[in-house]
């Protein structure tokens, strides 16, 4: 038998970020889609407050500025995580793929889809701010706290809460690949009862207002930066989960 | 000859389900074995143990002398086509193939691509809204084109009709003369898929019941027929896989006849007929076993 070099890791990481690109719709196509709409149904709205607002005191300047259609396209990032995993993972390991590989290459497209969708709405913010907020002095893809804020850290905020959602995401799609609905619903019980709890363990001792004072004494790029750790401890986790998961139909 | 794989004590148990139990099971490098089984006996578990797509609950599984769970060097070297492999939503017939040339260093383009029209399938739907007979196919031509050193089948031609059978055992023995290659094969179309097998390996219930030359098996065993105290007088003391009467005449398939035994019941009167594979299979793995005389 003739000896043969072995796939280079490189190669056999982008292989596993390939199966992802075989069909982008999903991943890179729809997303954007409901964006467009989520975004038409805003402006629609605002102009139809304009309308009335013209006919009686008229409008606060900051009247527009607080929309939260743009979260929208972030969370729904961990369904697309999931998804793709879901999709993809029984293909993967059926070309011969080892788990380790695929999920490296998983995560690097999710890097890359965190870089593009925050580079494309960050491209879309600048617009917004050259228009004076599509006309009507509204802020849809930087809205709120990102109203004044600098576009690199418009950028780095979209790309650190993409990370997060899709990170999160590979978990619950691990999860869903091993134990299905069950662990599904499992996670989302568990993920309340940790909210809950936090919840009271701050009221219990009485630290809200340090939480306050905590939040808004950070910058928004530094509470961007913190949760660099956690998306990181979100992918070692869906890499644990991954690798005993089998493959069944 | 070197062993291509090597399994030790491997099991795999759900629950009180013995899917696969205490298999050990060496194949050589270079043949095509047949993997025999009925639906549920653990083929599709003891493939996917080997590659690592399930995980065992004890023993191991080694290809070209290493575990091959998670190792990319001996899974680079191997394809395991599986009836069941599921594709993501919207992938086309040549997305797969493209998606499987990354995978398989001695995969061949163009090879797949005359497979496809041999095979008439249409590389251009999506995999999803194929038939099952084109699904198959696809897995076919995946597991032919990757000219992996190690190829596992299995049940490649589920829903292929009659012609695309053929055309894929043609394909199968043409390009191992050329490209010489382990071949492991599950299969239900045993007679058909008869002539490819070097060497059988019949599972049941998780065990390993058979694993023999195929030459050697067909040569075994022997139906005999004849008048049924003849019948009786020859099979007593015998290993016998079935039996049937009809009136004064009786028949009984009997394991292990070497030529004085077939020498002797030619002198008492019996007529001799050979056993397919298939019958013994399916004696073996309990098809008739234990049945009583209807008389």
């Amino acid at each position: 038998m003739t000896a043969i070099a072995p796939v280079a890791p490189g190669r056999r990481i982008l292989n596993g970020a390939r199966v992802h690109a075989a069909n982008p719709f999903t991943t890179l196509g729809l997303p954007w889609l409901i964006l467009a709409a989520v975004f038409a149904l805003t402006y629609a709205i605002w102009r139809i407050i304009a309308w009335a607002a013209s006919s009686g005191g008229g409008l606060d300047d900051d009247a527009f500025r607080y929309a939260g259609g743009v979260s929208w396209i972030i969370f729904y990032m961990i369904a697309v995580a999931a998804q793709a995993m879901n999709q993809t993972f029984r293909f993967a390991v059926g070309l011969s793929q080892t788990r380790r590989d695929y999920f490296l290459g998983t995560a690097a497209y999710f890097g890359g889809m965190a870089l593009i969708y925050g580079a494309g709405i960050t491209v879309l913010a600048a617009v917004e701010r050259a228009t004076g907020g599509w006309g009507m002095g509204g802020a849809f893809f930087a809205p709120a706290f990102l109203y004044d804020a600098p576009l690199w850290v418009v950028m780095w905020s979209f790309v650190g809460l993409m990370l997060l959602m899709l990170f999160f995401g590979a978990v619950a799609g691990a999860i869903f690949l091993r134990w299905r609905a069950t662990g599904l619903v499992t996670l989302l019980l568990a993920l309340a009862a940790a909210i809950v709890g936090a919840v009271f363990l701050i009221t219990w001792a009485d630290a809200w207002g340090t939480v306050g004072e905590l939040l808004g004494g950070t910058s928004v790029a530094a509470l961007v930066a913190w949760t660099l750790p956690v998306t990181a401890l979100l992918g070692g986790l869906a890499f644990l989960l991954l690798r005993r998961a089998a493959v069944r139909a | 000859m070197t062993a291509i794989i090597e399994t030790e004590g491997l099991t795999r148990r759900y629950g009180d389900v013995h899917a696969v139990e205490d298999v050990t099971l060496r194949v050589e490098e270079g043949s095509v074995y047949g993997l025999l089984g009925r639906n549920g006996a653990g083929k599709t578990t003891l493939l996917q143990l080997l590659t690592g797509q399930e995980f065992a609950t004890s023993g191991e599984a080694r290809l070209f002398g290493e575990r091959s769970l998670e190792n990319p060097r001996v899974l680079g070297r191997t394809c395991l086509v599986k009836e069941s492999q599921s594709y993501p939503d919207n992938v086309r017939g040549h997305h797969v193939l493209r998606a499987a040339s990354w995978s398989y260093a001695h995969w061949d383009q163009d090879y797949a691509i005359r497979l496809a029209d041999d095979l008439r399938v249409p590389l251009g739907r999506r995999v999803k809204k194929m038939s099952r007979g084109q699904r198959s196919a696809v897995g076919a031509i995946v597991g032919l084109a990757s000219r992996a050193e190690l190829t596992l089948f299995d049940e490649p031609y589920a829903g292929l009709d009659a012609v695309a059978r053929q055309v894929f055992y043609d394909a199968l023995l043409a390009d191992l003369a050329e490209h010489p290659r382990t071949v492991v094969m599950s299969t239900h179309l045993i007679d058909e898929a008869s002539p490819l097998l070097d060497r059988v390996v019949v599972i049941d219930e998780g065990r390993i019941v058979i694993d023999a030359e195929a030459d050697a098996l067909r040569g075994t065993a022997v139906t005999v027929v004849g008048r049924a105290q003849d019948v009786d007088a020859f099979v007593s003391g015998r290993d016998v896989l079935r039996r049937d009467r009809i009136g004064g005449i009786s028949s009984a398939t009997v394991a292990d006849v070497d030529h004085a035994a077939r020498a002797a019941a030619t002198a008492a009167g019996l007529e001799l007929a050979p056993v397919s594979l298939q019958e013994l299979v399916v004696a073996r793995t309990g098809g008739a076993r234990g049945r009583k005389d209807p008389s």
